[in-house]
């Protein structure tokens, strides 16, 4: 049984469909990502495994657990997590308060410190600040905070949503290093959003290209590094033919 | 000396009240951005539980018999039920909707209450007497200040500070400040969005039944219509305050509290009767000159 399935998922925001009957699946220690242009149903996806966004059509499901039709708090406490695009940390409260919110969800309280000095230690300027206001923080600790923050509520399944929006290359190379770090270390299983399809082949994982709500093509990220094989997949050979057949 | 203490106590007494009713709806507005107009209702609802319903013009204590002890945190109780009722019953079903139509469901429920309050009791204000020996003064720094007044600054000041401390120091109150900044990914992190409402709602009935207290002891009336004064009042100060911002409710509260006794106090005598007036034009410069309000909380600054 694979980690996460999706069957034959849409959603439509009002009559506008942002995905359409997509299926995929992800196996345990996995480390995904899915690439597309904007407005390809990236984030829609990620929203409806969340329990974020509602669904019109189809099934979700990990471990066996069906995760479509229940609010994120249930589907938190299943063990999924999210770093949403743009971050999102909770600004007026201290680092340490951003780490503790996702801790209520837990039963193993005793393993909550434990799992913070982890976090403090692979982030040490988080530890440094952790009385400090979040919003004070730059772009770049936020971003590890808010991966530090999905990871303290220890799940078995964490999503990522654009890491690099808005971070200097430099920065973007420290998230990744740290990201397939933490991965490695707790066998965790990784579905990330990632613009660059070039960052994706240099991480290393397997790749899903998303276009217009639907999965267009996929394989190992290394074979996407170039931008042919990217323009290909963005703009698609088999999409300029089909122009060239509606105008016929 | 002995004027300016007195006008002291006068304006922290009020303020105390005013804050404390400011505090419940700010409460409310921070975690799930109703402004909940029904609030001045749960403060007319409790008064009215201390008497047993009839049309009388005096009034029979029913609760307000109970000694102090049992008195406080029955009404207390009351307050925090049908505050979580009215989430239960019509809020919880409102949550998607706009902060518009919420807030106008929130009329709508204070008329509900209201007019059941009315065909139960009737129109006319009754005379209740709740404890009236608090309203004895007593001398202090050269003041003669009624005990009620102490007790409300202490009241106000003891539910501030513990407040504070529910909010900094507790499970529930951390995910109270999380859910205030951004409820969707609060949930994302597992935390459960019925607990965070229903305990803010529990918070906030249990403060209007505070003021209800206060308000029995003090003017010894038990009006259908006194929620409303004071629900204007304290709507005002959260605005005033920056909606969202716990602090500045507190702050905007005692504020008004302040300008309401100083104006009484010191304008020209012809001009008393329509002081409201001038106090509702500080209001009006204080939204000009600070139209986001007094306190903004840190989380309503946008940061790129």
């Amino acid at each position: 049984m694979s980690k996460l399935g999706v069957f034959d998922l849409s959603v439509r925001y009002g009559k506008v469909p942002a995905l359409n009957e997509v299926s995929l699946s992800i196996e345990e220690g996995e480390r995904v990502f899915i690439a597309g242009p904007n407005g390809a149903g990236k984030s829609s996806l990620l929203g409806a495994i969340s329990g974020a966004v509602a669904t019109s059509q189809g099934r979700i499901e990990m471990d066996g657990d069906i995760l479509t039709g229940q609010p994120p708090e249930a589907i938190a406490r299943l063990g999924l997590s999210m770093v949403p695009e743009g971050r999102e940390i909770f600004g007026a409260l201290t680092v340490q308060e951003n780490l503790r919110v996702g801790t209520g969800l837990r039963r193993d309280r005793h393993a909550v410190q434990t799992d913070m000095d982890e976090i403090y230690s692979a982030f040490p300027i988080l530890g440094e600040r952790r009385h400090a206001p979040a919003g004070a923080l730059s772009g770049g600790q936020q971003q590890m905070l808010a991966i530090g923050r999905a990871l303290m509520t220890n799940p078995k399944l964490m999503m990522v949503d654009e890491p690099s929006l808005g971070l200097a290359p430099k920065v973007v190379d420290q998230v990744y290093d740290k990201l397939i770090a933490l991965q490695e270390e707790r066998g965790l299983t990784l579905l990330i959003v990632e613009q660059s399809s070039v960052r994706a082949a240099r991480v290393g994982g397997r790749l899903i290209l998303m276009r217009g709500g639907a999965i267009v093509g996929g394989g190992d990220a290394a074979d996407f590094g170039d931008q042919a094989a990217l323009t290909e997949a963005y703009f698609g050979k088999s999409g300029a033919a089909e122009d060239a057949e509606a105008k016929a | 000396m002995s004027d300016i203490t007195q006008l002291f106590f006068d304006a922290a007494a009020l303020g105390g009240i005013y804050a404390m009713a400011a505090l419940g709806i700010a409460l409310i507005f921070g975690v799930m951005n109703l402004v909940n107009f029904a609030h001045g209702e749960y403060i007319a609802f409790c008064v009215f539980a201390l008497i047993l319903p009839s049309t009388d013009a005096m009034s029979v204590m029913f609760l307000g018999r109970a000694p102090a002890i049992v008195l406080i945190p029955v009404i207390l109780g009351l307050g925090a039920l049908i505050a979580v009722a009215s989430e239960m019953l019509v809020f919880r079903h409102m949550r998607n909707a706009s902060p518009v139509a919420m807030m106008v469901g929130s009329f709508a429920l204070g008329f509900v209450i209201q007019n059941t309050l009315l065909a139960l009791y009737g129109g006319r204000p009754k005379a209740i007497s709740l404890w009236p020996d608090l309203n004895m003064p007593v001398e202090l720094a050269g003041a003669s200040v009624p005990v009620l007044q102490l007790i409300v600054i202490l009241t106000t000041l003891v539910v501030v500070t513990g407040l504070a401390l529910l909010l900094r120091k507790t499970r529930i109150g951390l995910e109270m400040r999380a859910a205030a900044e951004n409820f969707r990914m609060a949930r994302l992190l597992g935390v459960r969005a019925n607990v965070v409402i229903t305990g803010a709602f529990a918070l906030s009935g249990a403060l209007a039944a505070a003021v209800a207290l206060i308000m029995a002891t003090q003017t010894g009336v038990a009006d259908v219509r006194m929620g409303g004064q004071i629900m204007l009042v304290a709507f005002i100060a959260t605005v005033i305050g920056g909606l969202g911002s716990l602090p500045g409710a507190v702050a905007a509260g005692f504020l008004i509290g302040a300008a309401s006794v100083v104006l009484q106090a010191y304008l020209p005598l012809d001009a008393r009767p329509f002081r409201d007036a001038f106090l509702y034009t500080l209001v009006i410069v204080s939204l000009l000159v600070r139209p986001q309000g007094l306190f903004v909380p840190k989380s309503a600054r946008p940061r790129i």
